[in-house]
Parts: C-alpha cells; sequence; structure tokens
C-alpha cells in the first residue's frame, strides 16, 4: 500500500528568492566606506632595498602631513617624484614645512646608501625646520632573540 | 473627446534593477585603487637647528658605528672602548639605563658606514628603550 502523505513533500511557505531590494544599499554603504578611505597614489614607488627594524613602529599620521624623500643606491634623492641635488632639499621642504606645520618627513633610504648622505639630508631637514622625522624601515622579526 | 486628456502610458517610478549593478561597479573601481596608509618606521625628532646643549660626560654613552658594522661602546667618562655587535647593545644600553635614566645615546656613524648599520643601531637604541637619542657623524 502506498503512502500518500509523507509529509516530505509539503510546501513550505518560505519564499526562496533571495532579496535583491536591499542590495543596492550594501553595494552604497561599502562604496561609501571604500571612496572615505581611498587616497590616490601621488608618486611613482622607486626601487630600493628596506632596511629591517625590530622595533619598527606604525606612524599614525594623515597622509597629507607625510612627506616621503627616496634615496635609491646609487644615492639619488627623489622628491615627488622628482630627482632632487642634496643642496636643494632645504629649498624644497621648507614652503612645505610653512605651508603644514604638521609635516613628518619618512626617509625611505636603500640599506647600502652610505651614511654621509643620509646624515647630508637630516641637515638640510633641520636647516628648514622640518624636525619630525621618521626612517622608514620594514619590521623585522628575529627568532633568534628570546621575547622581552 | 479632447487629445489633451489621454493618458501617457509612461511608468513615472525609477527603475532600481540596475541600481545595485552601477553601484558594485563603482564599489569594484574604489576597491581596486584603494591604497592603505601604511607608513612605518623609527621615528626620532632632530633637534632644532644651533641648538646645542652642554651635557654632563657622565650623561652620555656614545655608539660608535664604524664603516664596516662593527660598534664601538664609549662610555662618556671613561676613555675605555668595547667593541661589539650591534645585537649586544640593546643589553648593553638597557642596563645603563637602569642605572642613569638621564642618559643620552649617541649615535656616531663613519661616513661610509652603511644606512643599514647605523639603523640597526637606531634600532637596538629603541628597543632598549632609550628616549633621548643624538645622531652624529664619526669624524676622524
Amino acid at each position: 500500500m502506498a503512502i500518500k502523505d509523507t509529509g516530505f513533500h509539503r510546501k513550505s511557505g518560505a519564499e526562496s528568492a533571495i532579496p535583491t531590494s536591499s542590495l543596492a544599499d550594501i553595494a552604497f554603504l561599502l562604496l561609501i566606506f571604500f571612496m572615505v578611505t581611498t587616497v590616490f597614489r601621488k608618486e611613482k614607488k622607486r626601487q630600493i632595498d628596506w632596511v629591517g627594524a625590530e622595533a619598527t613602529k606604525k606612524i599614525d599620521e594623515k597622509r597629507k602631513n607625510v612627506l616621503h624623500i627616496w634615496v635609491e643606491r646609487n644615492g639619488d634623492v627623489y622628491i615627488n617624484d622628482r630627482i632632487t641635488p642634496y643642496d636643494d632639499i632645504s629649498e624644497i621642504v621648507r614652503p612645505i614645512y610653512a605651508e603644514n606645520r604638521e609635516i613628518v618627513v619618512a626617509l625611505r633610504g636603500d640599506r647600502d646608501v652610505p651614511y654621509f648622505q643620509i646624515n647630508t639630508i637630516t641637515e638640510e631637514l633641520q636647516a628648514a625646520g622640518a624636525v619630525r622625522v621618521t626612517f622608514a624601515t620594514r619590521l623585522e622579526q628575529r627568532a633568534s632573540r628570546p621575547r622581552r | 473627446m479632447p487629445i489633451m486628456q489621454r493618458k501617457i502610458r509612461v511608468s513615472d517610478e525609477i527603475p532600481t534593477a540596475s541600481l545595485a549593478d552601477i553601484a558594485f561597479l563603482l564599489l569594484i573601481f574604489f576597491l581596486t585603487t584603494t591604497v592603505f596608509n601604511e607608513e612605518k618606521g623609527l621615528p626620532i625628532v632632530l633637534p632644532e637647528q644651533a641648538e646645542e646643549q652642554d651635557v654632563s660626560p657622565k650623561n652620555i654613552i656614545f655608539f660608535l658605528v664604524q664603516a664596516d658594522g662593527r660598534v664601538v661602546v664609549r662610555r662618556g667618562e671613561s676613555e675605555q672602548e668595547q667593541v661589539v655587535s650591534y645585537r649586544e647593545v640593546e643589553g648593553i644600553l638597557r642596563s645603563e639605563l637602569v642605572a642613569n635614566d638621564k642618559l643620552i645615546a649617541a649615535i656616531k656613524t663613519d661616513p661610509e658606514a652603511a644606512y643599514r648599520h647605523m639603523i640597526n643601531v637606531l634600532d637596538e637604541v629603541k628597543l632598549a628603550g632609550a628616549e633621548r637619542i643624538s645622531l652624529q657623524v664619526l669624524e676622524e
């Protein structure tokens, strides 16, 4: 005898379609988040070998308050995508500093640059008055050392 | 029958079906162009120009970074020097700071030394928790 009604074939009243009416709201929410957080890249990345440091800290500074100075291995200095002679660094940094006193200079030097070149740059920055400097590094972890 | 009253059959609703598509298109554009702020490094505040301070020799410890990366430690008062590897700097400075919390860590780097040697020592000095750091050039 065939069982007519087992209960398994009972029709469910629940909707099976994905509700699409709120999809636009979700998309717009995400859209606004990314619009607000987007900062367009201002300058080209330069080829440098980063130095590692264990004490590397994240610098909480708005992007508009950070000025990058790149020092390539051959000693070329780039500020805002332009190659800059050492003697002109203070001349270029001074108006930037006058405009924005909050400026932090992030010095991105290649690991094999001789130190006197870095020293020349810091002296130029002092002359320009921009004394907040960050030596940009990569976070490095040394497994051999016991954690303190 | 007046012509003016003929009903117009055009829908007066804004089409919302494609709204999500437009939103997602813009979303993907901003997703791909976003660069999150990743500024990392060792912060330091340089002294103002022409700002020189007289420091008592007993409040200063010199780390002389040689061109080959070796570090010579010289304590302010004594002339005695000690050659160490940069990895020992943290331990030395930490114990010195316990004895004297006014201690200034002065890093003197050889002009020909690679930048990374100086950063290695600065890293150690930062790890030791030194607040007062001075960067100088080693003069022969």
